[in-house]
């Protein structure tokens, strides 16, 4: 039995053509089911609880990676599959799922094709974590408790993430690791920018001020930022997901 | 042993120049270090430190090709390659050595191949023969 739960910004008459079309084809495959739109008033947790028990196993979440990750976090400790229907811009974890926008999603969810998917948690809240992302000025980070990084220049961006995919840099994903990418960029007057990567993995990452005040990290899923002090870890194949045949992930 | 350009996807951990990492590293896959180290490090496959690379802290990897500076013990049970830019202050443990010329070691060198080690033979049974008295003694019974 399917749920569908909209993000608020599809009501937007920009969205209802791509919407409605998505929709006839759920009914066609015959995968359709109750549709909830999110909103502040409703309180989703409690909603998504009275679904389950009246029989609800896959809820298909419609909107972009800050719908996903709103979802996730209520639906990460329950034993369902979720789906997703990717419409409008910001949608990062569709592509790295394999899943195309808007009506050919549809054909993804009707074949099923489920993986379980890492998830990273942030002082205790679920995020799919496609980059948490800061230049690593007057940071310390400490890796698994075993070992401290610290940057010698200051042109750095830091980026832990657990789904991320970079083609310059193809790193394994979703293998029960945190990813810690360090990009620096050098540049010698008039000379070509010179960039180097460093790249380590661990389970267990945390980021410290240096100094009294918290500093800013940029949770890009989101769109968020997220002060410091922060503990990030990785919860290994929590979440069953519907995944399309394109996929970047193991 | 180890190709010029690095596949991040064969490579599990770069260490980049920029970086600057303290305490005990343990990884199962492939190292490149560029940067900065002080603790220990451990790699079960294999080690590559470039030619700026400082570390201050124990090695244990199964090849290591190493173009930088090392001041720590070195073990390695498969093979080593110094090139003309390796630095290492301290022991090294290795199956195989290939040192390229202007490599400086400063340290004791040893390699644990026993297989191939010949036993000693066992000399303190025989008597020992003291010539003088014995050609002394031959030519009294030839006179």
């Amino acid at each position: 039995m399917y749920y569908y739960i909209y993000d608020s910004y599809l009501k937007s008459k920009k969205y209802q053509s791509i919407l409605s079309q998505a929709e006839t084809k759920l009914t066609d495959l015959g995968i359709n089911g109750k549709i909830n739109y999110l909103s502040f008033l409703k309180n989703i947790e409690q909603i998504l609880q009275e679904e389950i028990k009246q029989g609800v196993n896959t809820i298909i979440v419609a909107g972009n990676d800050c719908t996903l990750n709103q979802i996730i976090n209520f639906v990460a400790d329950l034993n369902i599959t979720l789906g997703f229907i990717p419409i409008g811009p910001n949608n990062r974890i569709a592509k790295l799922l394999g899943i195309d926008e808007g009506e050919a999603a549809c054909d993804i969810i009707s074949a099923r094709i489920i993986k379980k998917i890492d998830l990273g948690q942030i002082n205790n809240n679920y995020y799919f974590l496609t980059s948490l992302e800061t230049s690593g000025n007057d940071l310390n980070l400490n890796c698994d408790d075993n070992y401290f990084v610290s940057l010698k220049d200051r042109n750095n961006i830091i980026s832990i993430n657990n789904l991320f995919y970079l083609p310059e840099l193809p790193l394994p994903i979703n293998r029960g690791y945190l990813n810690l990418v360090i990009k620096n960029i050098t540049q010698i007057l008039w000379l070509k920018k010179k960039i180097n990567y460093s790249y380590f993995k661990g389970w267990k990452i945390s980021l410290t001020s240096n100094t009294n005040k918290s500093l800013s990290i940029l949770l890009v899923d989101e769109n968020r930022i997220i002060k410091t002090p922060l503990e990030i870890k990785i919860v290994p194949q929590k979440i069953k997901m519907i995944v399309g045949k394109n996929r970047l992930i193991e | 042993m180890f190709k010029e350009s690095t596949n991040p996807n064969e490579v599990d951990t770069i260490i980049g120049p920029s970086v600057k990492l303290e305490g005990d590293f343990i990884t199962e896959g492939n190292m490149v270090v560029e940067g900065t180290i002080c603790g220990s490090i451990k790699t079960q496959k294999n080690l590559k430190v470039g030619p700026q690379a400082k570390i201050f802290a124990s090695v244990a990897a199964e090849n290591a090709l190493i173009a930088g500076e090392i001041q720590g013990n070195v073990h390695v049970p498969g093979k080593i390659e110094l090139t003309a830019t390796a630095k290492i202050y301290g022991d090294i443990k290795v199956g195989n050595l290939t040192v390229a010329s202007g490599a400086l070691i400063n340290g004791k060198c040893q390699m644990n191949d026993n297989k191939s080690r010949t036993t000693k033979p066992e000399f303190s049974k025989q008597k020992k023969l003291d010539l003088k008295t014995e050609i002394e003694d031959n030519k009294e019974i030839k006179k």
